[in-house]
């Protein structure tokens, strides 16, 4: 343990392969010092090479880490992995998209030339191509995309680290180790696309699955683009302009209407091959399934209106997350995906996508916060963090210690309730834990005006539709 | 935090306070008590239009006489049902106390009889509202007419954002002897009700008195709805504000109901490079901008949030929009407290955005939004910010252009008041502002403090709308029936 501990302080890194246990059986004393040597190590690290972090450090006055309370003013608005303006995109600035991006990593990228660049997508595999990043963006309810600067290694250490903690999640050595002996592996998504969600699967189908002949995939050939998950927000921001505003539907869309139509129609299709194929290639099987609690009841109403239940075998694993999203489900949701999978061992998350670590669900309900990534609660008002008191309620923040490139201090539009400071979870696991229910602020405001929609996949299908409807 | 405060229900001059059911206010964590108005509901509607004859044996100016002896009664020092309204709105508004005492304490003020008249004989006309008009001569010889503007039955789900709301609809349903059912908002509850029990014990059994009914209900209940919105009963309903109060009621439209809706809007403001003229001139613009953007706390649809300035975008040109910028920060923390102080519940939404441009100093420069007090986001590019719809709470974005017709395109159906100087740049832009969609266009500085024939809001002419124009018409019979053959 000691060990251990020794090289968390060094090199806070080095938690993503190490045994997942152990960083639940440190004391609350060694946690915080992790907590405080983490970030003053990674403030300092960071700081020259983030402009950004630099900035806010200057506007906040702080230039030393004395308490863990003097990071909080230096956590990030989740608003600023995307705060670029949306006139870059209409006006085809990629050039100064790249050097926006340039300011949230340490990683050098300025030997990208984005200048002739018209779409996001080509914009993110010229950034794949050419640099060590493999940028990956979110879809927030309002359309814009976030871009998260995470580099090759860090995808390659992410996907290790799920592996870890399925190994590791219920006891030490428990669970399959998917490193070592290959697993199928199930995604009812896209295969391809730079949205967090497919970012990790080429590893997983390398690390996991050993081969693409071991990965079933819902759109196994189709991408999640990236221009049509920011339509609904572009469109929205040209209306908000009026007719000065009007005809900005980017133009490489429309010229790729065709072929994202051809997409669309195929769908019904792919989802009709991926049941088969599931079936008959991993029916009965052990295998290793990911997706967020939304997707998979589409996919489980969907098989259960076909009769379809029981697939898998029972020493199967799911990694899953997100809760309801908004979306319209049953009470039993989370049966009837079980009942459909055939199996009951998930591993359910509650996560960012800045961060790299994950907090996970223990048999009592509570999401776990690993002790790399340090806590915080905000007072909704002030921002100010509030004590690391149990039971403590606010608006949730971290500082995830793992990435060493990019500034992943964050501060989310959750609201969450904190404990294990004092008194450690009845599962036995020490340090804080997310006490459910997660809520989001723009609910408990009474809603705004903001478009709420079931996460990305919807977001995107509604954007295919439109272009559908567009005449040409 | 739970104060509890009791919101009667009024029906033509009866006051019912038992058996409430509990609701929970929009912020403040207010909740208060109603009744249930799924049981009265059949009193609700006039399904007899003869009973509206009542209304018809006053004469105009008798109407503004109980008006005027009305707003003398709603006197904040000393009527007690107006005092639990502004306690209530305090906790309820997104105002500030203090500009809410403002309002309250021109509450009878409004009630003003010179104004009152004028308001309706610029849109209805008083002899029309007093009388059948005749209506000169037609093609058809011998063929007149004489028309008279008649109220109607009008359900009106008003705003709560301030309580003129609930003042202009007492006073046009009067003016116009029509018959209201007032649906009052959470944010607001009390005003209206406040308002008509004081009518009710002046004068209970006064016309204008059985004549209106003041009740809170859950936008969207269907037991009150589907009962309410039906044309044996109401002629019209009058739709304040609210996206998701409309759509509820969109459901229920069918033949014989007239909707006139006063849609959510959004104003904005464009300033020509005549403000960059000298020194003395940059800082008039400034506070005049400064009263567009804080005044009422960016509550109202008037209120400027997108404000367009014809700086030039170059680096000298963004130079100037960014001392306007910091020029109109500092006046709108200047402003007085009976118009605008920081306010009490700052969008932390918004504030999560301001607070991420704040470090794209290349893109954005923001002057304050550190804490509620507001603040001004000078784009460096002529391009709004990406959030210029949720803009609130006295945040403004100055959007530097190189013409105005940058602006004048940004103008939809959506744009309720521009607000503009100088006055030769109004004069010119006025006829094209119009054709985009801009309903008010008004001097910079005008756009939430003062306004001129509110009758006409939102273009829509909702008093006027508010009555049915009957006309007979009268021809010479043996001239008809020489038409028989």
């Amino acid at each position: 343990m000691s060990d251990y501990y020794q090289r968390l302080l060094a090199d806070p890194t080095s938690f993503h392969d190490a045994c997942y246990d152990d960083g639940f059986r440190l004391s609350i004393e060694q946690i915080e010092r992790l907590h405080l040597e983490g970030a003053r190590k990674r403030f300092a690290e960071l700081r020259p090479g983030l402009s950004v972090l630099d900035k806010l450090a200057r506007e906040q006055g702080i230039d030393a880490i004395g308490t863990i309370d003097d990071i909080a003013p230096l956590l990030f608005p989740h608003t600023v992995y995307k705060s670029y303006p949306i006139s870059y995109l209409e006006r085809a600035r990629f050039d100064k998209l790249t050097k926006w991006l340039a300011g949230l990593t340490t990683t050098d990228i300025s030997n990208v030339d984005a200048s002739g660049i018209v779409s996001i997508d080509d914009w993110l595999d010229l950034l794949d191509a050419e640099t060590p990043l493999t940028v990956a963006h979110t879809s927030g309810t309002t359309g814009k995309l976030s871009f998260v600067p995470r580099t090759k290694v860090q995808w390659r250490q992410t996907i290790v680290h799920s592996a870890i903690i399925l190994r590791d999640w219920w006891g030490p050595g428990t669970g399959p180790d998917i490193l070592a002996d290959k697993m199928p592996i199930i995604i009812p998504g896209y295969r391809y696309g730079a949205a967090a969600q497919q970012r990790g699967n080429g590893i997983q189908i390398e690390l996991y699955a050993g081969g693409p002949d071991n990965a079933l995939f819902m759109y196994p050939d189709s991408r999640f683009s990236a221009d049509v998950a920011s339509l609904a927000g572009r469109l929205r921001a040209a209306e908000a302009r009026g007719e000065a505003g009007i005809g900005d539907i980017p133009p490489v869309l429309l010229e790729r209407r065709d072929a994202l139509l051809a997409l669309e129609q195929r769908r019904p299709e792919d989802v009709r091959h991926f049941f088969a194929e599931a079936q008959r290639r991993f029916g009965g099987r052990d295998v290793y399934v990911t997706a967020m609690w939304a997707i998979l009841f589409d996919w489980a109403e969907e098989g259960l209106k076909r009769g379809i239940k029981g697939i898998f075998g029972p020493g199967s694993v799911l990694l899953t997350g997100g809760g309801k999203k908004g979306k319209e489900m049953p009470d039993d949701w989370r049966d009837q995906v079980l009942e459909f999978l055939g199996f009951d061992n998930f591993y359910e998350m509650y996560a960012t996508s800045e961060m790299m670590g994950l907090c996970m669900m223990c048999k009592n309900g509570n999401y776990h916060v690993p002790p790399i990534i340090v806590p915080f609660l905000l007072d909704p008002e002030t921002g100010r963090p509030l004590p690391r008191k149990d039971g403590t309620t606010g608006r949730f923040a971290g500082l995830d210690l793992m990435p060493q490139t990019y500034w992943a201090g964050l501060i989310t539009g959750d609201e969450v309730t904190l404990s294990g400071w004092q008194t450690p979870c009845a599962c036995g696991r020490t340090g804080p834990h997310v006490v459910p229910p997660v809520r989001r602020y723009s609910e408990k405001e009474g809603g705004d005006d903001r478009i709420v929609c079931a996460g990305a996949p919807e977001a995107h299908d509604r954007a295919l539709e439109f272009l559908a409807e567009l005449s040409m | 935090m739970s104060t509890e405060f009791d919101v009667p229900l009024i029906i033509r001059g009866e006051i019912i306070e038992s058996d409430g059911i509990e609701y929970g206010g929009r912020r403040g964590g207010v909740a208060f008590r109603t009744p249930d108005v799924a049981a009265h509901i059949a009193k609700l509607p006039l399904r007899t239009p003869s009973m509206m004859a009542d209304l018809y044996a006053l004469r105009f100016e008798d109407i503004l006489d109980f008006l005027v002896a009305l707003g003398d009664r709603l006197d904040v020092a000393q009527n007690r049902h107006i005092q639990q309204a502004f306690a209530l709105s305090c906790r309820t508004s997104g105002l500030s106390e203090s500009i809410l005492r403002h309002h309250y304490a021109h509450i009878g003020a409004m009630f003003d009889r010179t104004e009152m008249r004028a308001m309706m004989e610029r849109s209805c006309g008083v002899d029309y509202l007093e009388g059948w008009v005749d209506q000169g001569p037609s093609r058809f010889p011998g063929l007149q007419a004489r028309t008279r503007a008649f109220g109607s039955r009008c359900v009106h789900v008003i705003a709560g954002n301030a309580p003129i709301v609930s003042i202009l609809t007492v006073i046009r349903n009067a003016l116009t002897r029509s018959d209201a059912i007032i649906k009052t908002p959470s944010n607001d509850p009390l005003t209206a009700a406040a308002i008509v029990r004081t009518m009710a014990e002046m004068a209970p059994d006064h016309p204008v008195t059985k004549h209106i009914t003041v009740a809170y209900w859950k936008g969207g209940d269907e037991r009150i709805e589907q009962a309410l919105y039906d044309p044996r009963g109401v002629e019209k309903i009058v739709a304040w504000g609210g996206f998701d109060s409309v759509k509820h009621i969109t459901r229920y439209l069918q033949p014989g109901i007239d909707l006139i809706t006063q849609d959510p809007k959004l104003s904005g403001t464009i300033i020509g490079k005549e403000a960059f003229a000298d020194d003395a001139t940059l800082a008039s613009v400034a506070r005049r901008l400064a009263l567009d953007i804080g005044a009422q706390n960016q509550e109202g649809c008037v209120s400027a949030r997108v404000i367009y300035v014809e700086s030039g975008t170059d680096e000298e040109g963004l130079e100037r929009a960014n001392r306007l910028g910091q020029l109109t920060f500092t006046a709108l923390q200047a402003l007085p407290e009976h118009l605008s102080t920081p306010h009490k519940a700052f969008d932390q939404a918004l504030k999560s955005e301001i607070d991420a441009i704040r470090l794209q100093d290349e893109d954005f420069r923001v002057f304050g939004g550190r804490g509620n007090e507001g603040a001004v986001i000078v784009s460096q590019e002529d391009y709004p910010v990406d959030f210029s719809r949720t803009l609130a709470c006295r945040v403004g974005n100055i959007v530097p252009i190189d013409s105005v017709e940058t602006a004048v395109r940004s103008v939809n159906a959506y744009t309720q008041t521009v607000g503009i100087y100088p006055e030769a740049l109004k004069t010119a832009l006025r006829d094209r502002l119009a054709f985009q969609g801009a309903q008010r266009i008004v001097s910079l500085g005008g756009a939430a403090t003062m306004q001129h024939n509110m009758e006409r809001q939102d273009a829509i002419e909702p008093v006027r709308r508010m009555c049915k124009w009957v006309t007979e018409e009268e021809a010479d019979g043996r001239q008809l029936e020489t038409l028989a053959g």
